[in-house]
């Protein structure tokens, strides 16, 4: 018998797919970015379908239950998700600041040399 | 060219073209920092005497001050003046500010605490004041004050990372980090606007990132 938490996990997998699939038809992802999103949404789904592929995982790491693993593995991805992102965020106000400084002053001892 | 006032603005229409005027009594050259405002700041500057350097979009306090102080040492001026473009701070102050360089690296100003400073900045300016103390050994009155003025000879010690108001702070650290000889004198201010400038927020974010710098010994 399916049980809830399995039907989500299973309406998420297929979710992410589709979204991936938008974002590759619409050329914001390249194939390979698309095939990632589309083969961790697609062990999201097996995981949902046969939780107990994952028992000698969860055995081994001494977890009570899946569930459990999944919690860690979801927390661990945010979090490193969030550190990917505020990298890329810092290093990219550096180089605006950058630049439009440097247009600033350039643009200004132009009109200084006029 | 000896001395020069670099003023960051943004959104100051109403105020700047008064200032400029006035400050060119004090100073061979204006410069005014447009950050990126959708008023006629520059315009106004402009015509009142200023010379223009615009961003093209905002970028906060700290980047427009620097660039305005690249761009003044680049025309080899040999002091510096900083202040605010809302007509805080009395042009008639820099002599004063001027005349300390003589003999001192950095002149930071420093307003009284009386009752025109609106509660909150008397607040926010005492605990960032006992930030610095406790972080950086300095004793120094109104920390958030952006009336101050330095030597060029100076201004590449002190140049900052801060794009926003943690400039004023991030100012101190470094005085303190490369111990440039510094002096504080009292000035006039007058507050026409209680909600303008740094707010509780900022103030947070000003004590996070002079815990941070003591912490890594990043600047």
């Amino acid at each position: 018998m399916i049980s809830g938490v399995q039907i989500l996990g299973i309406l998420f997998g297929f979710g992410l797919v589709y979204l991936a699939f938008l974002s590759f038809k619409r050329h914001e992802f390249t194939p390979t970015e698309w095939g990632f999103w589309t083969l961790l949404a697609a062990a999201v789904v097996l995981m949902s379908l046969f939780p107990q592929v994952l028992d000698p995982v969860v055995a081994r790491l001494k977890f009570a239950r899946a569930l459990d693993l999944y919690v860690i593995l979801g927390f661990m991805f945010l979090i490193s998700a969030l550190f990917y992102t505020y990298t890329i965020s810092r290093r990219t106000q550096v180089r605006v600041e950058e630049l439009v400084r440097k247009m600033a002053i350039n643009e200004a001892m132009h009109k200084r040399r006029k | 060219m000896p001395s020069v006032a670099v003023i960051p603005a943004r959104n100051e229409s109403r105020t700047i073209g008064q200032i400029v005027k006035k400050v060119l009594n004090y100073v061979d050259e204006v410069i005014v920092v447009d950050d990126g405002s959708a008023d006629n700041t520059s315009n106004e500057a402009e015509k009142a005497g200023a010379f223009i350097v615009k961003h093209a979009i905002n970028l906060g306090k700290g980047a427009a001050l620097k660039t305005g102080c690249d761009f003044a040492t680049r025309r080899r001026a040999t002091s510096i003046v900083v202040m605010d473009a809302d007509g805080q701070h009395m042009p008639q102050d820099i002599p004063k500010f001027l005349n300390k360089l003589k003999e001192y690296d950095v002149v930071i100003g420093y307003r009284s605490y009386g009752q025109t400073m609106p509660v909150v900045f008397r607040i926010g300016n005492r605990i960032i004041e006992l930030a610095s103390l406790v972080l950086f050994g300095l004793h120094v009155r109104d920390t958030q004050c952006g009336f101050r003025a330095f030597r060029s000879s100076v201004y590449q010690k002190l140049r900052w990372k801060s794009p926003d108001y943690s400039v004023e702070s991030e100012m101190i650290a470094r005085i303190s980090k490369k111990r440039l000889k510094y002096v504080q004198i009292p000035i006039e201010t007058i507050y026409a606007d209680k909600y303008k400038g740094t707010t509780i927020l900022d103030g947070i974010k000003i004590v996070f990132n002079m815990v941070r710098w003591r912490v890594l010994r990043s600047i």
